[in-house]
C-alpha cells in the first residue's frame, strides 16, 4: 500500500506534476436516493484531473456533501460508479479510503487531547509506517503553524487552529487526494485567509488534487481550477471561474458624464449600453479594465466631459445565483442583477 | 482483511480512550458514588438485618461481585450515549473516514469500555477491602475477575453501540438504557440469589448475561469453585461476539 505514497511528499517542489491528464476521480452517473424517496444527488458525472482544486459549489442540500461522503465511502451510492485513481470506489473502499484525506464540514479533531495525539491516533489508524510516523506529524504540525502548540489540549484553540489541525491531521497519510467539506466555514477573515494558503501551498508544492465543496464564491474564485455548480441533485453547470464567470456576460462598467448626452450608440467592441439614467450610463462588458481606456476615448472624441468611471466585475455570485436557484425562476436572477445595479449606482 | 492491522487499530481506538481519561479521570471518579452508595448503604443495610439468604457468606460479600458487574453494567449500556455524542462532534465521521476496518473500529470502542470497566474493578476492590469484606485476593483469581469485567464491558458497550447505531440520539439513549439497566439488574443474581426469585423472573435471569457474569466473579472471589465458570465464561464470550457483530454491521448507519 505504501506505494500510493510519495515519500518526499514534504520536501520536493516539482510543478509539473500540477494539472496532469491523469483522472484523480471519475464519477458516472452517480446517483443517491435517501430512504425517504429524496434524491440527494441525482445522476451526476464529473472528473477531477490530478493535481487540480476541484469546486463543488451549491446552496445548502444541493448534494454537496453527499458527494464528498460517497468519495470517501461513508455513504453508498444507489446507483452509478466512482472511481478513485481507478479504483472502484463501492468495491475496494479501504484502499481508496488509504489514497484519500478527508476534513468533514464540523470540527471533527478531538477536542480532549492534545494536537500531536490527534496526530498520532490518526496515523496510526491510517498504518503510517512506525519509523516515519514522528517525522510526519511533526512537519504536517510544522506545515500546518502548530507547531508551537503540539502539546496543548485541542479544547483551548481557536477555531482556524482546530481547522488547521484537521488538515494536518488529513495529511499524516500523505493522501493523494484531499477532499475539503466546506473548510472555511465559521471562520474569520484571517483565519480563512491563512486555510487558503496553506491549501494553495498544498496543491501548488505537492501537487496533491484537492476536491472542496463551499457555498462562498469568494472562495471558490480564489482556490479552484474548475467549479462544478450543484443544485438540486444535479450539476447545474461545469467550468473555469473565468469560464463561468464569462457567461453570465461580463462586467458593468458604469460612466458619469458631466451633461445629458445626446442619444447614441457605442461601437460594439465597447460593449452594450444597458442601462441609462441622463448623465448615467452602464455599460455591460466582457473586459471592464480593457474597455475603460476605450470607453474613455470614445467620450472625449465626441466632446462630453467624463466625470468619474466605476467597475463592477462580474463575479461567481452571479453565476451561483444563475445556475444554483434556477428554480426560483428568472425573476430571482433578473432581482439580484437589478439589486448589483442599483446598489453599482449608490456606490458611485 | 489483514489480521495485525486489525487488532492494531482496535488497540489504537483504546489507546485514545486512554489518552483522554489520563487528560482528565473526573468521569471515571463519579462514577464510584453509585457503587459506593450501594456496598456502603444498601450492603451494610441488608447485612445488618439478615434478611437474605446470602448461603454461606455475610450479604455484604454476598453483593460485592454483584455490585462490581452492576458497574460495569451502568458503564457500558450508556456507552453507546459516548459514541452518538462522538458522532455528533464528527469523531466517529473521521474515525470510519481513515482505512482501519470498521469492526476495528467497534472492537476498539468496546475495549475502551473494558478499560473503564477495569478502573471501576479497582476501586470496587478497593472499596470492598476498606470496609472489610473478605474476598479472596488469589492473583489468578484477580486477573480472571478482571478478565470477566473487560469482557463483561466489551459485551454490552458493543449491545449499546448496535443500539445506537439505529437511536442515534443521545436522549433516546438515555431512556433506553435506563429501561434496560434495571430489569437486567433486578432479574439477574447481582443483590440475591436466584433461588428466591418467583419462578418465571429465574427464568429471564437465565438468559441474561449479567446472571453469568456475576456468577463468574462471584466464583473467583468468593468461592473459590469453578464449577459453571466455563459456563459462564462462553456465554459471555459468545454474546460479546453476537453484540460485536452486529454492532460492525450497524455502526455505519449511525451516521445517516
Amino acid at each position: 500500500m505504501d506505494t500510493y505514497h510519495d515519500d518526499k511528499y514534504f520536501m520536493t517542489f516539482d510543478s509539473t506534476v500540477k494539472m496532469s491528464d491523469a483522472i484523480a476521480i471519475e464519477a458516472n452517473n452517480l446517483t443517491k436516493v435517501y430512504r425517504d424517496s429524496i434524491r440527494a444527488v441525482d445522476g451526476i458525472s464529473f472528473s477531477v484531473r490530478q493535481g487540480e482544486i476541484f469546486g463543488l459549489l451549491g446552496p445548502n442540500g444541493a448534494g454537496k456533501t453527499t458527494t464528498i461522503k460517497m468519495i470517501i465511502t461513508l455513504t453508498k451510492a444507489t446507483s452509478g460508479t466512482l472511481h478513485v485513481f481507478g479504483i472502484d470506489v463501492f468495491k475496494s473502499p479501504e484502499t481508496v479510503r488509504e489514497m484519500l484525506g478527508y476534513v468533514p464540514q464540523s470540527i471533527s479533531v478531538d477536542t480532549d487531547l492534545t494536537a500531536y495525539e490527534n496526530l498520532l491516533i490518526f496515523s496510526k489508524l491510517s498504518y503510517v509506517n512506525k519509523k516515519e510516523r514522528n517525522e510526519r506529524i511533526r512537519n504536517a504540525l510544522e506545515y500546518m503553524d502548530l507547531s508551537s502548540r503540539a502539546d496543548d489540549i485541542v479544547k483551548r484553540y481557536s477555531g482556524g487552529m482546530m481547522r488547521r489541525l484537521e488538515i494536518a491531521q488529513a495529511l499524516v497519510n500523505r493522501p493523494k487526494i484531499l477532499l475539503l467539506d466546506e473548510p472555511s466555514i465559521g471562520l474569520d477573515p484571517s483565519s480563512k485567509k491563512q486555510v487558503w494558503k496553506n491549501i494553495k501551498q498544498l496543491n501548488q508544492e505537492f501537487g496533491t488534487t484537492i476536491l472542496i465543496t463551499t457555498h462562498d464564491m469568494g472562495e471558490a474564485d480564489e482556490l479552484c481550477d474548475r467549479i462544478a455548480i450543484m443544485s438540486e441533485g444535479k450539476i447545474a453547470i461545469l467550468g473555469t471561474p473565468l469560464d463561468l464567470k464569462r457567461d453570465v456576460g461580463g462586467d458593468i462598467v458604469t460612466v458619469n458624464l458631466a451633461f445629458t448626452p445626446p442619444i447614441m450608440s457605442l461601437p460594439k467592441e465597447i460593449g452594450n449600453i444597458v442601462h441609462n439614467n441622463e448623465k448615467s450610463i452602464q455599460i455591460l462588458t466582457t473586459n471592464g479594465e480593457e474597455a475603460i481606456p476605450l470607453i474613455a476615448d470614445f467620450f472625449r472624441s465626441h466632446e462630453i466631459r467624463v466625470e468619474s468611471i466605476s467597475i463592477n466585475k462580474a463575479n461567481l455570485d452571479d453565476v451561483f445565483m444563475k445556475y444554483a436557484k434556477r428554480r426560483l425562476g428568472d425573476e430571482m436572477y433578473k432581482a439580484t442583477r437589478n439589486t448589483r445595479r442599483d446598489f453599482a449606482r449608490r456606490a458611485r | 482483511m489483514n489480521i495485525r492491522r486489525f487488532l492494531s487499530s482496535s488497540i489504537t481506538i483504546a489507546e485514545m480512550e486512554a489518552r483522554k481519561i489520563r487528560h482528565d479521570s473526573t468521569e471515571l471518579w463519579t462514577r464510584i458514588i453509585q457503587p459506593a452508595l450501594w456496598l456502603l448503604v444498601f450492603g451494610e443495610t441488608f447485612n445488618a438485618i439478615k434478611a437474605m439468604p446470602s448461603g454461606n457468606f455475610s450479604y455484604i460479600q454476598f453483593i460485592t461481585p454483584g455490585i462490581l458487574a452492576q458497574s460495569v453494567l451502568f458503564i457500558s449500556i450508556f456507552y453507546g450515549i459516548t459514541v452518538v455524542w462522538e458522532k455528533d462532534v464528527g469523531i466517529i465521521t473521521k474515525l470510519l473516514s481513515t482505512p482501519s476496518p470498521r469492526s476495528s473500529i467497534v472492537l476498539g470502542k468496546s475495549l475502551a469500555a473494558g478499560l473503564r470497566g477495569a478502573f471501576q474493578a479497582i476501586v470496587i476492590f478497593a472499596l470492598a477491602l476498606l470496609i472489610g469484606a473478605k474476598i479472596r485476593l488469589d492473583p489468578i483469581d484477580v486477573a480472571g475477575v478482571f478478565a470477566v469485567v473487560i469482557l463483561f464491558a466489551m459485551c454490552f458497550s458493543s449491545l449499546s453501540m448496535f443500539l445506537a447505531s439505529y437511536l442515534k440520539t443521545r436522549d433516546r439513549m438515555m431512556g433506553i438504557g435506563q429501561a434496560l439497566t434495571m430489569p437486567l439488574f433486578f432479574a439477574s443474581n447481582a443483590i440475591y440469589p436466584i433461588s428466591v426469585m418467583p419462578i418465571w423472573l429465574q427464568y429471564v435471569s437465565i438468559a441474561n448475561p449479567l446472571s453469568y457474569a456475576v456468577d463468574a466473579i462471584r466464583s473467583m472471589l468468593l468461592v473459590g469453585t469453578y464449577g459453571n465458570l466455563l459456563v459462564d465464561m462462553l456465554v459471555l464470550f459468545l454474546s460479546t461476539i453476537v453484540f460485536l457483530v452486529l454492532a460492525s454491521m450497524s455502526i455505519k448507519k449511525l451516521l445517516e
